[in-house]
């Protein structure tokens, strides 16, 4: 971890950068990323974590010194857990999938947490991936209930005031009250919940579009709801949603180097997925469009060379030129 | 006979799927011929940690039954 205090580090958290696609934008037409990337640790999941350390606190389930945070996560929210942890001074447990990318279980492990990675052979009438996480980390959690505390991020209502009380907000100032239609794609659902509620309680004709991944999709933390079950929260505020658009993996990649040359950014495959259902979707009138753009690119060096988006030349030499790349609270 | 080096692992009070976790963990720690034996009391453990030694190509050795305890005997042959 770099130099700045923990106070500084969490103060960073949230007031992300709303950043104009010029690729998309047209006369009557304004596209919006969200960059929350720039949140410490790298994604929108710092607000998740830091909204459900500061509830568990408040409700008397965490103390400093004694507990232990464990959580079941494919990606970001382990980063998010694992570095404002750290920062507050619990101790992590990151229970994830053996499959993730050794970039993510390496931060994670950077950040002080341990590490525990699940197959699918363990139980297998749990399912499969992070449904064998889950399962652990609620075993574990369970049997030692003074000890650990799981946040859930599944079920857990302060994952949803974080961008109820966060993001919404944000997007509504940065846009002057502007905003049409928001897009954005759905994991635990916090994120579409929390902000299209708060956004509809502003101007109930804001459109608010999930983004659906294919079935066995490449998007880390993404849900396709044919082959996953829809999480409690999302189930609880399944109606602000207005619309869904369907993205598969070859449109979701395929965009990755078109947004690095014609808006000068090095997105991630979710921000990509995101942007591929921004750019499909047909929308008439004046508008003024929002996606969110989960965390950038600098993560996936390994995934765009596998998947022959770029090489390893063209990715530095991307990264080199991208523009609004943020500081991060650790080294990659 | 049993080897003095073979190894001895407690999951009693704990829930599945957490037994064949931390059986699983223990075997890969292990050398092959070596004989782990595991005590549960969470009756899912009896499925899951014989399909988990089926399945990765180990030999369970022996299963008893004391009560709400299950012991498993398992060599590590791979």
């Amino acid at each position: 971890m770099g130099s700045e205090n923990s106070s500084d580090i969490l103060n960073q958290i949230g007031n992300t950068p709303l950043v104009k696609l010029d690729s998309l934008s047209i006369d009557n037409a304004t596209y919006f990323a969200k960059l929350e990337g720039h949140n410490p640790f790298g994604s929108v999941k710092d607000r998740a974590a830091y909204w459900m350390i500061k509830d568990g606190e408040e409700k008397g389930k965490l103390t400093r010194g004694k507990s232990i945070i464990i959580e079941p996560t494919s990606g970001n929210t382990g980063i998010g857990l694992a570095g404002i942890a750290n920062v507050l001074g619990y101790k992590v447990e990151i229970v994830i999938p053996e499959k993730a990318s050794d970039e993510t279980k390496n931060i994670i492990r950077s950040l002080g947490a341990k590490v525990f990675e699940t197959s699918d052979d363990l139980c297998p009438k749990v399912g499969a991936g992070t449904d064998q996480s889950i399962a652990l980390a609620t075993s574990i959690a369970s049997s030692r209930p003074d000890t650990y505390y799981s946040p859930n991020q599944y079920a857990n209502e302060a994952n949803f005031m974080g961008h109820y009380m966060g993001t919404g907000p944000e997007i509504w100032k940065q846009t002057d009250g502007k905003i049409t239609h928001f897009f954005t794609g759905v994991g635990t659902g916090g994120t579409i919940t929390g902000i299209g509620t708060f956004l509809k309680e502003k101007n109930p004709n804001v459109k608010i579009i999930g983004c659906q991944p294919q079935q066995n999709h490449l998007i880390q933390g993404w849900r396709n709801f044919e082959e996953s079950s829809k999480p409690d929260l999302f189930l609880k505020r399944e109606s602000v949603v207005d619309d869904w658009v369907s993205v598969n993996n070859d449109e979701a990649f395929s965009v990755v180097k078109e947004v690095l040359v014609k808006d000068k950014l090095l997105i991630s495959p979710s921000s990509a997925a995101v942007y591929a259902c921004m750019k499909k979707y047909k929308i008439d009138g004046n508008r003024c469009v929002v996606g969110i753009f989960a965390d950038d690119g600098r993560k996936f060096k390994s995934i765009y060379a596998a998947q022959n988006i770029m090489n390893e030349q063209e990715f530095n030499d991307g990264l080199r030129e991208a523009k609004h790349m943020s500081k991060l609270a650790y080294s990659l | 006979m049993s080897e003095t080096n073979d190894k001895k692992l407690d999951t009693t009070g704990l829930f599945c799927p957490e037994p064949v976790f931390r059986t699983k963990i223990e075997i890969e720690r292990m050398q092959v011929g070596q004989v782990l034996t595991v005590s549960a009391d969470d009756p899912a453990a009896e499925d899951d940690i014989t399909r988990w030694v089926t399945r990765n190509g180990h030999v369970l050795l022996d299963v008893k039954k004391d009560g709400n305890t299950i012991t498993f005997q398992i060599k590590k042959v791979k």
